[in-house]
C-alpha cells in the first residue's frame, strides 16, 4: 500500500472519531452520504449508464427489422415480420425510418423513438467470428475480442480509469445473481439480486449477528472474501436506511413481471434514490431461438414484449428530467442466421443491432452502414455482416455519457477514437 | 465505541481494491481525494503458508474435503485410521461401497425409478394435457370453458425461456402490475385443471425435479460413495442440461439414474455416448429436431408416422396462445404439401440441420473451444447427428404403441444424411447411418484436445482453479493412455504431489451446493432435501439443473465470490442453525453437548472450540476464535426495531405462477421453499445458534 494512502486511512480514521459518531445506527457510510449534504445527489447531479444484457444472442433482424430489404423476406419465409400495415391487426412492423423497423412487441419503445430519444446502431457487434455463446459474451464483457485472458470487464475497466473520490458503494451495480464478466476487476461492484431481501434475516438478533460476521470477516485472510465481505455488510446497512420495498413506480409506469421487470424496477429506484449509481447492469436470457422463434408473435415476440416495456418503463418511471442523466445500451453477444433454419428458427449469427436510449442520445435515427442480405452481402454467406465494432459504440458511451476518459484503457488493443464513433449521443 | 472500531480496521486493511468503497467513503468524510486504492499483493495470504508437506490430519481433511461433500463428525479419523491412500482406493470403487443406508433415504421418492415415458404419463404438463385431451375430443366440458376463458384474457405470460433460477422466491416487485382478469382466469384454469389430474391419477410436474434435486442433496448428504457423488455432480455440469427447456424436466430423472451415474467413475467414451443419446441433452440442444435437409416426409406408415406427431411434440415450451399462432405461421411449409389430411402441424414444419449440439459437443463437452475445429467441423458434425432423436418427446397420451416408448431415444435413418462427412481431416464414408455419428465419437474422445480439456477441467474441480500445467499434463496422459478410464485418469490426479501440496489445501472456494451439503454433513443435520433447501441452493447461486447455458456453472472463485451470492451464504448459515429451513434440522444441543445443556449458563469458550473443532478442524485464527467469543460475551443487545421485516414476505401470486423448474409442490407441500426469518432469538439456544452461524458464514467455512 502506498504511504499516501496509509495517511489519508489514519486521517479518514480521525476524521471519524473526531466527529464523533457513535452507536450502531446509522452506518458511516450513510453517515458519509448524509455527510455529502446532497442526500439526493451524491457530491451534485451523477450520469449513469445501464447497460443490459441479452444474453442467448437475441436475433437483431427480427428485433429491428430491415423491412426495405427484400432479400429479408427471401431469407425467412416463415419467420420475417410482415412489411409496415402489411399484417393482419398489428402484426407488422412499426416503421421507424422507410427502411428499418421495430418488432411489433417493441411498441412500448416507439414513443421514445418519436421523443428522439432512443437510437439504433444495426449491423453491429464483435468483430470476433466465434460463434460459441460462452465466447462471444465473454469478449463483448471484457471488451476484447479474441482476448480470453483479460482478466477484467470493460465496466469495471471504465471505473478503474475513472477514480471517483465521490462515489459510493452503489457506484456500480449489477442486478443479478452473479457479478456478471463486465464488472469483475479491480474497482469494487456489487451483485444485488433483489435489494428488498439484501439484509441478515436473523430477526430481532439481525443488527448483532451482521457485527459477529463483519468482525469474523474483518479478521480473516486478506483476500476477495474478505473484500467481498465487507462490501456486502455496507450494502446491507445503506439498503435498510433505503428501505426498497416501499417503492412505489412514478407517472404511472408498469414494469413487465418477471426478473427482468424488477430488475429494470430496482434500478431506477436506485437512480431515484441519489446513491451515486454510475453503472448499473442487469440482463435478460432466452433469446437463443433455435427452434419455434415466432415471427410476429411466438418466443421472440414474448420475449421483446418484456424486454420493450421493462425499457420503457423505467424511462417513463424515471421521467424526461432524470432520464436526461441517463443512458440505457442493449447488447447481445453475437447476431443469428440472416436465414431460417430448418427448425423455424435462426442459429448463431454474426452482427447484430444494438439501442441507446436517453436524453443524450440522438434518437430517432438508425446508424451504422448497412451492410444489406443479398447472398453476397452477407457474412460468410449466411450471416448480417459487421460494420460497427460494438467498443466503438461503448466507448463513445463512456467517453461522451460518463466523461471524458481514457478509451484505450478500457479497450486495450483497440484503436477507438471519436472519429470511429458513429454520433449517437448529443 | 465504533468510531474506535472503524479506526481499527482501517489499519488491517490489506487487499485495497476490494475495500476502495470503504475508503471512498472516508474520504468523503475528510475531503481528501485520493485516487483508487492501491491493493497489495494478491499473494499474500497464500504465502503465509510455507509450502511443504501437510500432516497427517490435514492431509485427512483435504482429502475428505475434495474427494467427498466434506467430512462428518468422526470422518477424519475413520481416513486416519484406514489410511489416506486406502481412502482414496476405496472411493474409487463405489460398487464396493454398502451404500444401503442412503438409498433406504430415497425410498419415498417414487418418480426416480420412473421411465420418461410413464413420467410424461404420470406427471403430464398440464397444458400440454389440455390439448392432448382436445385433439383427441376427450376434453371434460367444464375444463374447456375455463380453458378458453383463460386464452382470452390472456395476454401476460412470461416468456418461456425467461431465467427462473429461484425467481419463485422472490417478491414481487411492488410497480409491477399483475392483471387481474387474467391472474383470476388463470387461476381459475389451473384449479380446473389440477381437479381434472386428481381424478385421473395424474400430478403437476413440479414433483419430478423436486424429487431428484431432492435425491442429489440425499445422497451428496448421506451417501457413502462420495467421491461417485462428486463425481456426479461434476459430469452433470459438464454435460450441463437446464431444467427449464421445453421436456427436460420429464428426461433428467433418467439422465442422473441411466446416463450419468453409472459412467461417472467409468469410461468417457461410454458417457460421452450417453449423453448423446439422452432424450435429455438431445432435447437440451436440439438435436432431436435436426435433420437432413433432403430427408423424406415421413410415411403414414402405422407408428412410425406418430412418432413425432403425438401431443405436440416438436414445439417447444411456448404457451399454447404462442404455439397456436406458431401453428398459423408455420402453415404452407414446404413439407405440408405432400400432406393429404389435416396434421399435427409440427410435421408441416420444414427441416433442415440444426447445428447447437454439434457445436457444444466439441466446445464444451470434448475438445473445449481452442481444441481446434472449425465452423466447417461443426456443420459436418451436425449431419453425422441428423437422425439422432426421440420418441414422442411430449408423450403420446393414448396411443398404443407409441406412448409407452415415449421420451426414448430412436434412430430414424430416413432422417440422417447418409451422404460422406469429413471431421477433423477424417473422413467419414456415405451410407454409415448411425456408425456416422459413433465414428464422430471416436474421433473426439481420441484426440489429444479431448484428454486435455477433461484433465484441465477435473485439476480444477480437485486441485486449484489455475492448477500447474505440468500437472493436467500428467493427467492428460494418464486420460489418453487409459482410453478414457475416469478410474485411472483420477488415480493420477490423486497421486500427483500437486493435488495435497501446501498450495493446495484449502485453495477452492465451495460452490453452494458444496457449501449446503458440506453444513449439513459437519452438523449431522437430519434433511429430506425437499424444496425449501432446494431453493436455499437456489438464492445462493447453483439451483440444481438451473443453468440455462451449456457451459454450466463456471467452475472457479470469482464466479461465486460476490456481495449477492456471500449474503446469501450467510443467510443459509442462519437458516441452518437456527432451524427455519423446512424439512431440515440441526441438533445443536447434541453437537454442543454439556457445555450447552438447557438451564446452564452457556461455557462460550468451550462451545465456540467445540464448533470450530468440528466444523472448520481447527482451522480458524485465534484472532477469529477470539471474535466470536467477544461476540457471545457481549448481550444480544436491544432487539433490532426493524429487524422482523417485511421483507420476508409470503411467496407472491407473481411467484408461485413463475415458469420453470420449481421446487414445490409435490409431496414436500407448498410454500416450504421462501426465506424464512432466522429469528436466532426465538431459538432453543440462542447463542449456540449464533455460534455455529457464525462457524459456517465464516471464510474459513467457504474454502475447501
Amino acid at each position: 500500500m502506498n504511504n499516501g494512502r496509509r495517511y489519508f486511512l489514519k486521517r479518514g480514521g480521525v476524521a471519524l472519531a473526531s466527529i464523533g459518531l457513535t452507536g450502531v445506527a446509522p452506518s458511516f457510510l450513510q453517515r458519509a452520504v448524509f455527510a455529502a449534504g446532497d442526500t439526493k445527489h451524491v457530491g451534485g447531479r451523477r450520469k449513469t449508464l445501464i447497460a443490459i444484457f441479452q444474453r442467448g444472442a437475441v436475433d437483431g433482424l427480427n428485433m429491428v427489422v430491415p423491412h426495405g430489404e427484400s432479400a429479408y423476406y427471401d431469407l425467412r419465409p416463415t419467420i420475417a415480420i410482415a412489411r409496415p400495415r402489411g399484417g393482419v391487426g398489428g402484426e407488422s412492423v412499426i416503421d421507424l425510418d422507410g427502411f428499418f423497423g421495430l418488432h411489433p412487441s417493441l411498441l412500448p419503445l416507439k414513443s421514445l423513438w418519436d421523443e428522439k430519444r432512443l437510437a439504433v446502431v444495426h449491423a453491429s457487434g464483435s468483430p470476433d467470428n466465434t460463434r460459441s455463446h460462452f465466447d462471444a459474451q465473454d469478449y463483448m464483457e471484457s471488451g476484447t475480442p479474441g482476448r480470453k485472458s483479460t482478466p477484467d470487464g470493460w465496466l469495471n475497466r471504465y471505473l478503474q480509469a475513472r477514480p471517483d473520490a465521490r462515489s459510493t458503494t452503489f457506484r456500480a451495480v449489477a442486478m443479478t445473481q452473479n457479478l456478471p464478466r463486465a464488472l469483475q476487476g479491480r474497482a469494487p461492484a456489487l451483485a444485488i439480486p433483489n435489494l428488498a431481501e439484501f439484509s441478515i434475516r436473523a430477526g430481532r438478533q439481525a443488527g448483532g449477528v451482521q457485527g459477529g460476521f463483519e468482525d469474523i470477516y474483518e479478521q480473516s485472510a486478506s483476500d476477495a472474501l474478505r473484500g467481498t465481505g465487507k462490501e456486502t455488510f455496507e450494502a446491507v446497512r445503506f439498503l435498510k436506511e433505503v428501505n426498497p420495498a416501499q417503492y412505489r413506480a412514478e407517472n404511472r409506469a408498469v414494469y413487465p413481471r418477471g426478473r427482468f421487470g424488477e430488475a429494470m424496477l430496482q434500478i431506477a429506484q436506485l437512480v431515484k434514490a441519489g446513491v451515486g449509481l454510475e453503472v448499473a447492469f442487469t440482463e435478460m436470457g432466452g433469446w437463443d431461438t433455435h427452434s419455434n422463434e415466432g415471427g410476429a408473435r411466438g418466443q421472440l415476440s414474448n420475449l421483446l414484449q418484456q424486454f420493450g416495456q421493462g425499457i420503457a418503463a423505467l424511462a417513463r418511471d424515471l421521467g424526461p428530467a432524470r432520464m436526461d442523466d441517463v443512458v440505457i445500451l442493449t447488447m447481445s453477444e453475437f447476431g443469428r442466421t440472416a436465414r431460417q433454419n430448418g427448425t423455424g428458427g435462426t442459429d448463431h449469427g454474426h452482427a447484430n443491432a444494438m439501442f441507446v436510449v436517453g436524453g443524450a442520445a440522438r434518437g430517432g435515427r438508425v446508424y451504422g452502414d448497412w451492410p444489406g442480405l443479398r447472398p453476397e452481402q452477407l457474412h460468410e454467406g449466411r450471416d448480417l455482416a459487421l460494420t460497427t465494432d460494438f467498443r466503438d459504440v461503448f466507448a463513445e458511451v463512456a467517453t461522451k455519457h460518463l466523461g471524458q476518459v481514457n478509451t484505450q484503457a478500457i479497450f486495450p488493443g483497440h484503436a477507438s477514437s471519436p472519429a470511429k464513433f458513429r454520433g449517437v449521443l448529443g | 465505541m465504533k468510531a474506535a472500531k472503524n479506526l481499527r480496521r482501517t489499519k488491517s486493511i490489506g487487499r485495497g481494491q476490494r475495500t476502495a468503497s470503504v475508503i471512498v467513503m472516508l474520504a468523503l468524510l475528510s475531503n481528501v481525494l485520493p485516487a483508487f486504492a492501491v491493493g497489495a499483493s494478491e499473494g499474500q495470504a497464500a504465502s503465509k503458508e510455507k509450502a511443504g508437506k501437510l500432516s497427517d490430519e490435514q492431509r485427512a481433511v483435504h482429502v475428505l474435503n475434495r474427494l467427498s461433500f466434506g467430512p462428518r463428525a468422526g470422518d477424519v479419523e475413520r481416513v486416519l485410521k484406514l489410511g489416506v491412500g486406502r481412502y482414496i482406493e476405496e472411493q474409487l470403487n463405489p460398487e464396493r461401497i454398502d451404500d444401503r443406508a442412503a438409498e433406504g433415504r430415497l425410498a419415498n421418492l417414487s418418480t426416480l425409478g420412473m421411465s420418461n415415458s410413464e413420467l410424461l404419463a404420470k406427471f403430464p404438463n398440464p397444458g400440454m394435457l389440455v390439448r392432448q385431451l382436445q385433439r383427441r375430443g376427450e376434453l371434460p366440458a367444464d375444463l374447456a370453458d375455463v380453458a378458453a376463458a383463460r386464452r382470452q384474457g390472456n395476454q401476460q405470460q412470461p416468456p418461456p425461456n425467461a431465467p427462473t433460477g429461484e425467481a419463485q422466491s422472490r417478491m414481487s416487485a411492488p410497480g409491477s402490475m399483475p392483471v387481474p382478469d387474467a391472474d383470476a382466469n388463470r387461476n381459475e384454469y389451473r384449479r380446473a385443471i389440477m381437479r381434472y389430474m386428481r381424478e385421473n391419477g395424474m400430478e403437476p410436474p413440479a414433483r419430478i425435479m423436486a424429487e431428484l434435486q431432492a435425491s442429489r442433496i440425499l445422497r451428496a448428504a448421506y451417501g457413502e460413495r462420495q467421491l461417485q457423488e462428486v463425481m456426479v455432480d461434476f459430469w452433470s455440469n459438464h454435460f450441463n442440461v437446464f431444467a427449464g427447456k421445453g421436456a427436460d424436466r420429464w428426461f433428467l430423472t433418467s439422465y442422473d439414474r441411466d446416463v450419468i451415474r453409472p459412467n461417472a467413475l467409468g469410461n468417457f467414451r461410454d458417457l460421452l455416448e450417453a449423453t448423446a443419446k439422452s432424450p435429455a441433452m438431445l432435447f437440451y440442444l436440439d438435436n432431436f429436431q435436426s435433420v437432413s435437409p433432403d430427408a423424406q416426409t415421413p410415411r403414414r406408415r402405422a407408428g412410425l408416422g406418430e412418432l413425432f406427431g403425438a401431443g405436440g411434440t416438436r414445439r417447444n415450451t411456448d404457451p399454447e396462445r404462442a404455439a397456436r399462432r406458431q401453428r398459423r405461421l408455420t402453415r404452407g411449409d414446404g413439407d405440408d404439401t405432400a400432406m393429404t389430411r389435416p396434421q399435427p402441424p409440427q410435421q408441416r414444419r420444414q427441416r433442415g440441420i440444426n447445428e447447437n449440439y454439434a457445436r457444444e459437443l466439441m466446445e464444451l463437452h470434448t475438445l473445449g473451444v481452442e481444441g481446434g475445429y472449425t465452423q466447417k467441423d461443426v456443420q459436418e458434425v451436425a449431419r453425422a447427428f441428423t437422425g439422432w432423436t426421440i420418441i414422442a418427446p411430449r408423450g403420446a397420451r393414448g396411443m398404443e404403441g407409441v406412448a409407452e416408448r415415449a421420451g426414448t431415444f430412436v434412430f430414424l435413418p430416413r432422417l440422417h444424411d447418409s451422404n460422406e462427412k469429413t471431421v477433423l481431416g477424417q473422413k467419414i464414408a456415405a451410407g454409415g447411418g448411425m456408425e456416422d455419428a459413433q465414428k464422430v465419437l471416436d474421433i473426439l474422445v481420441r484426440h489429444p484436445s479431448t484428454a486435455r480439456f477433461v484433465a484441465a477441467k477435473l485439476a480444477r474441480r480437485f486441485v486449484s482453479d489455475n492448477p500447474p500445467p505440468a500437472l493436467v499434463e500428467r493427467v492428460a496422459a494418464a486420460f489418453t493412455k487409459s482410453g478414457g478410464d475416469i478410474k485411472d485418469t483420477l488415480r493420477a490426479l490423486f497421486a500427483a504431489p500437486e493435488f495435497d501440496a501446501a498450495e493446495a489445501r484449502r485453495a477452492k472456494i465451495k460452490t453452494p451446493f458444496e457449501l449446503a451439503v458440506s453444513a449439513l454433513r459437519a452438523l449431522g443435520a437430519e434433511t429430506n432435501g425437499g424444496p425449501a433447501l432446494q431453493q436455499w441452493l437456489a438464492r445462493m447461486g447453483e439451483g440444481l439443473y438451473q443453468y440455462q447455458a451449456p457451459t454450466g456453472y463456471p467452475d472457479t472463485a470469482e464466479h461465486w465470490v460476490n456481495t449477492g451470492g456471500l449474503l446469501e451464504r450467510l443467510n443459509f448459515a442462519l437458516a441452518l442453525a437456527s432451524n427455519r429451513i423446512p424439512g431440515t434440522r440441526v441438533d445443536l444441543a447434541r453437537v454442543a453437548g454439556e457445555s450447552a445443556a438447557p438451564g446452564r449458563s452457556v461455557d462460550h469458550a468451550r462451545v465456540v472450540e467445540q464448533f470450530v473443532a468440528l466444523v472448520l478442524h481447527g482451522e480458524m485464527s485465534e484472532k477469529s476464535r477470539a471474535v466470536l467469543l467477544k461476540q457471545l460475551s457481549e448481550p444480544a443487545g436491544a432487539p433490532d426495531a426493524s429487524a422482523p421485516t417485511q421483507q420476508e414476505s409470503a411467496p407472491t401470486a407473481d411467484a408461485m405462477t413463475t415458469r420453470g423448474p420449481r421446487a414445490g409442490g409435490g409431496r414436500f407441500g407448498r410454500g416450504q421453499g421462501r426465506a424464512q426469518q432466522a429469528d436466532l432469538a426465538a431459538t432453543a439456544n440462542p447463542e449456540v445458534a449464533r455460534i455455529a452461524a457464525l462457524v459456517l458464514g465464516s471464510p474459513e467455512f467457504q474454502r475447501q
